[in-house]
Order: C-alpha cells, then sequence, then structure tokens
C-alpha cells in the first residue's frame, strides 16, 4: 500500500514537473512578464507609460491583462507570469506563498458619499445601511475602520462590487450610502451637483496596489527589477511635478489608442486631482507602507495577528527599492 | 463430519493467494455499495496526496477540506449562506418545473406551438449562459429578481425540450388503442401520453435542477456575492482555500443529493416497476 501510495504521489510530482517544463519553455527567456489584475484603463496608462521608460533601458516587459487580481496573483505563483499588480497580503501570510512586494504603486482611494438628502455627517450614518465592494474588501475596511473612530454603528452592510455599480445606485436612489472612487466622486459631482455630500475620511493610507514577484525572480533578476522600480518611482514624480505629461506620454508610446473621446478627456483632471492630493507613493512605499498596511489589513480580515508582531521581511522585498532611492534620492 | 488429521505435510494455507480479490469481489457483489464508496475513497485519497504534494499552494488537502467543512456547519455560517442561495433557485426551479412541463406538453402536443417557441429554447440551450448572465443585471438589477431569472434561464430550455420531445414520442400504438376504446382526447392526453412520457419528462426535471444549481452559482459569482458564491469569492480573497473548497464542495454534495432524493421519488411513486426488490 505504501509502495504505491508513493508511486502515486511520484506520478503528481512527474505530472507537475512535466507541466513546470512546459510553463518555462513557453516564456522567453529574459522578457518579463507582468500580469494586471483588470483590464487597462486611465487609470493604469501612467503605470504603462512607466514601463514604456523600462524598456527604453532595456527590459523586455510583455503585459497581459487578467480577470482579478486574485487571478494575477496565481498566475505568479505558479510561475505564469513574473510580476503581480495587487496586494496579495493573505496569500502570502496564509498559505506562505515565496512571492514578495517589492513596490507600491498606489493607496487606497476612496471616498464615502452619502444622499445630502438624508445625511450630512458621520454620525447621522449611526443605524443605517451602507453599501460596499465585497466581504473582505478594503471598501468594508474603511467604512469599518470609520464605525470604529465616529463611535457609530452601521444597521447593515451590503455589498455591491464596483465603484460605477455603486455610483450609479446612489445616482438612482437605490443606495443613500456608500463608497466610491475618485471617478465615481467626479461623476456624482458632474451628473448632480450639490446632491451628494462626501464625507471626510482621514488616516487612511493602506496599499492599493503593488507589485509583487516570487523571491526567486526578484534575485535572479535584480537588474531588471531595479530598472523598472527606478522608471516607476522617476514616473510618479514627473506626474506629481507635471500631470500633463500623462496625455504626451499616451500620444509618444501609443498607449490605449482606442480609448473614447469621453474617457480621453478625464486623463488630465483624473491625474491633476491626484498629483494635488499627493496620492502617488514618491518613496515606492516600502517599510512605511508595510507598517501601514498591517494595521488595515488586520482590520480588513486580510492578514491575522497583532499589526506590531507582522515582520516586513515576510511581505516586501525592498532591495531593489532602496537601490533606486539611494540613486534616485527620497522626496 | 470430521476433517481428517495431516500429520508432516505442509500446513494448508488458511488464505489462498487469490483468495484476498476473490472474497473482496464477492463482497462487492453483493453489495454494490462497496464498489460506490471504494470508487470516493480512491478519489479522497488522490486529493489527499495531491494536497500534499503540493499541486499548488492554493490546493488544499481533503482533510484540511473536511475540517473546514465541518467549522463552517459548527459556526452556522454555511446554514446562513444556503439560506440565501436556495431562494433564488427553489423560486427559479418551481416556475421552471411547472411552466416549463406544460410548455413542453403544449409543444408536444400542437405543431403551432412548437413552431412558435422551440426554436428560441433550442436557442437558450446552445447559448453561453456564463456569457448572458452579467446582461441580466443592466435590465433586472442585482437583485433575487435577477439571481432567479438566472436559474430559469439554465433550468427552463432543458426542462420544455425534454418535456415536448417526451409527448412527441410517446408510443403510437398506445395512442391508437385509446383511439379504438372510444377514449376523449383530454383521456388520451391525460391517461396515455402524459404517463407514457413522463420517465423522460422527470430526466428533464433531473437536468434542470441540475442546471438550476450551476445557475444559482454563476449568478452569485457573477451578480453579486451572496450565499455560497459569496462564501467562495471571500474566502479565496483572503486566501482561506481551505473554506472556499468546501464550500464548492458543499453545493456539489447538495445538488447531488438533491438529484438523487428526486431520482427516488420517481421510482417510488411513479415507476413503480423499477424499484429493486
Amino acid at each position: 500500500m505504501c509502495k504505491s501510495v508513493s508511486g502515486v504521489k511520484a506520478g503528481f510530482m512527474a505530472l507537475a514537473l512535466g507541466a513546470g517544463l512546459l510553463m518555462s519553455s513557453a516564456a522567453d527567456a529574459g522578457k518579463v512578464r507582468v500580469a494586471f489584475g483588470d483590464i487597462a484603463s486611465v487609470e493604469s496608462l501612467h503605470l504603462l507609460a512607466a514601463f514604456e521608460r523600462a524598456k527604453e533601458q532595456g527590459v523586455d516587459i510583455e503585459v497581459t491583462y487578467l480577470k482579478s487580481e486574485d487571478i494575477a496573483a496565481q498566475a505568479v505563483v505558479g510561475g505564469q507570469a513574473d510580476i503581480g499588480v495587487g496586494g496579495p497580503y493573505a496569500l502570502m501570510q496564509k498559505v506562505k506563498a515565496p512571492i514578495r512586494m517589492f513596490l507600491q504603486l498606489s493607496t487606497l482611494r476612496f471616498y464615502p458619499a452619502v444622499n445630502g438628502q438624508f445625511y450630512k455627517t458621520w454620525k447621522d450614518l449611526n443605524g443605517q445601511e451602507i453599501a460596499v465592494h465585497s466581504r473582505g474588501s478594503g471598501t468594508e475596511a474603511i467604512m469599518k475602520l470609520m464605525e470604529d473612530r465616529q463611535g457609530i454603528k452601521f444597521s447593515k452592510i451590503s455589498y455591491i462590487p464596483g465603484s460605477e455599480v455603486r455610483t450609479g445606485a446612489l445616482l438612482q436612489g437605490n443606495v443613500k450610502a456608500t463608497i466610491v472612487d475618485s471617478s465615481g466622486r467626479r461623476l456624482l459631482e458632474t451628473q448632480a451637483p450639490g446632491k451628494f455630500v462626501i464625507l471626510p475620511l482621514d488616516g487612511v493610507n493602506a496599499t492599493d496596489e503593488a507589485l509583487f514577484a516570487n523571491q526567486a525572480f526578484l534575485d535572479k533578476n535584480a537588474a531588471d527589477v531595479d530598472k523598472i522600480v527606478e522608471a516607476i518611482v522617476q514616473t510618479w514624480r514627473d506626474v506629481t511635478a507635471n500631470p500633463g505629461v500623462v496625455t504626451e506620454w499616451r500620444a509618444k508610446y501609443k498607449l490605449m489608442p482606442d480609448l473614447p473621446a469621453g474617457q480621453v478627456a478625464e486623463i488630465l483632471p483624473y491625474f491633476q486631482e491626484l498629483a494635488q492630493g499627493n496620492a502617488f507613493p514618491l518613496n515606492g512605499g516600502g517599510a512605511v507602507a508595510a507598517k501601514d498596511d498591517f494595521a488595515f489589513y488586520t482590520l480588513s480580515g486580510q492578514l491575522t495577528g497583532e499589526p506590531a508582531n507582522l515582520k516586513v521581511a515576510d511581505f516586501w522585498d525592498t532591495r531593489s527599492l532602496d537601490r533606486a532611492l539611494a540613486k534616485l534620492g527620497t522626496k | 463430519m470430521i476433517a481428517p488429521s495431516r500429520v508432516g505435510g505442509p500446513a494448508p494455507a488458511v488464505h489462498p493467494p487469490e483468495g484476498l480479490g476473490a472474497s473482496l469481489g464477492r463482497l462487492a457483489s453483493r453489495h454494490p455499495v462497496v464498489w460506490r464508496l471504494s470508487s470516493l475513497v480512491l478519489f479522497f485519497l488522490a486529493w489527499e496526496i495531491a494536497g500534499r504534494v503540493p499541486i499548488s499552494y492554493a490546493f488544499p488537502t481533503f482533510s484540511a477540506t473536511l475540517v473546514a467543512l465541518v467549522s463552517m456547519m459548527a459556526d452556522g455560517s454555511l446554514f446562513v449562506a444556503y439560506g440565501s442561495t436556495l431562494q433564488p433557485l427553489v423560486i427559479g426551479i418551481a416556475i421552471s418545473g411547472v411552466v416549463g412541463v406544460v410548455l413542453g406538453i403544449v409543444m408536444g402536443l400542437s405543431r403551432m406551438a412548437e413552431w412558435l417557441a422551440a426554436p428560441l429554447f433550442v436557442v437558450l440551450q446552445a447559448a453561453p449562459m456564463a456569457a448572458l448572465i452579467p446582461l441580466i443585471t443592466f435590465v433586472y438589477g442585482i437583485g433575487l429578481l435577477a439571481k432567479t431569472l438566472a436559474v430559469i434561464m439554465l433550468a427552463l430550455p432543458v426542462i420544455v425540450l425534454n418535456g415536448y420531445k417526451a409527448v412527441r414520442n410517446a408510443n403510437p400504438s398506445l395512442v391508437a388503442m385509446c383511439r379504438s376504446f372510444q377514449g376523449t382526447k383530454l383521456q388520451q392526453i391525460a391517461k396515455i401520453i402524459v404517463p407514457d412520457a413522463s420517465p423522460v419528462i422527470f430526466a428533464g426535471l433531473r437536468l434542470g435542477l441540475a442546471a438550476g444549481f450551476i445557475g444559482v452559482i454563476l449568478a452569485e459569482l457573477l451578480i453579486t456575492p451572496t450565499g455560497i458564491g459569496d462564501l467562495i469569492t471571500y474566502h479565496r480573497s483572503v486566501a482561506n482555500y481551505a473554506e472556499m473548497y468546501a464550500a464548492v464542495v458543499s453545493i456539489i454534495l447538495v445538488s447531488t443529493l438533491t438529484l438523487a432524493a428526486l431520482e427516488s421519488f420517481e421510482t417510488r411513486l411513479l415507476r413503480p416497476e423499477k424499484r429493486r426488490g
């Protein structure tokens, strides 16, 4: 019996090994495969431009777009992609996947929006129903954090995936209080000026998206990773200094040429707003961001344990970022 | 009778070499459930080994999944989830069952109804529903109505088409017999055609129920995460893979048990000749 079990086990190993070999032979040598967890949009234009700038430095980058962040993370863990975009804290902590984050791309930028006819302040939401993205999501964690800080209690949290869906529901009157992203906020302001109140949100500073990769990839391809990190940090600083440059890059690198005119018009206001709000992480996150994330994501349920006991090295590999900051200086 | 005693010769083997296989075979032929159980045991064993290799960081072992399943039952979260998943499923299956069987019989009896409705259901059955379900939300929103519609879209076509083919292919000599005994048209339908078609209609209901389970899970994964769909997406998002697999396994179990219950109901009530003696 034992023999047959080990035989089956060996069979599985052989299968897994064969699959691994197939994958690695399919991947071109030297090509860095980046997996996004979403389709490209106006909001990822600056990242695409940064990849183009890294390409100019001699890094061969191939971008693929997957259905969700989970799948992008699985692709990286499984070896079908080298670098993923997202925040896979749970994956690193719970199943000890050998991946590390190495650069923060953005922090959570969400706006609690309420119908001004019914509510004006956080206190008015006591005992009321609110809608967030999904269970365990960043939007839910933000609202729970504010519940604690404001000393209020929501009667019910309902789940409506997609900021644009929640914005539509708010406009149609199906929900009275929810949390939307910056394009949703702009839509509320243009469609019904003055009708909705954006509630203040201070001190929420957690990673929304970061770049992550297998530890083995980071060890072997330090030169390429350094160039990518440098290109992105430099790009974030350039966009903060001059948000208009994104439109120029779009033309120069022929990024998203099929974007409809309505969305092209949104590029400048979107980046202006983020630049004014100093929303781009100019120093790439690193250990400081990790500490903020530990506090926030233990609250949201992505991470478990005491934030003070979590170790940065278990989640982040800051070597490339440290080298880039030594070269570019900190801001 | 006393067996002759043997002295000196080799001691007789207590079990002849082929005895184990033969006795297992006898056991299995006497109790067919043994084969089924051993197939399950082999599958779970393969799962456990695959989880221990592991074939992926996101692939839990069978034992971890079982522990997660038990703990989700103990804390009640699984039952709460079924409370909300079963709503659109039960409503959708009830509507599909009644409408589907009636419509199938009407289409089987009347060429006119067949021309009107059959193409629609053939197209619906061939359509990739996972691509169509998100479109329901554009018109019907994200509530119970949209999810019930998703169940109906998957369950109704197969029930209608089975009912229609069963009635159309009712045994012509039985129908002729009814006519020669001067049965009325109503008697012909109620006493000959529908009873003769009932096995295939029931097969349609079983397939419809299975499709309904697919529909409700698709709706919960694609429209808004509630019930079992919520358990699957939530546990996936926080990397609790054992819990995620437990939720998936639980829906497969519930679906299989429901189908088996429907089959035994059919055998007991409608087809006594199929009952095993």
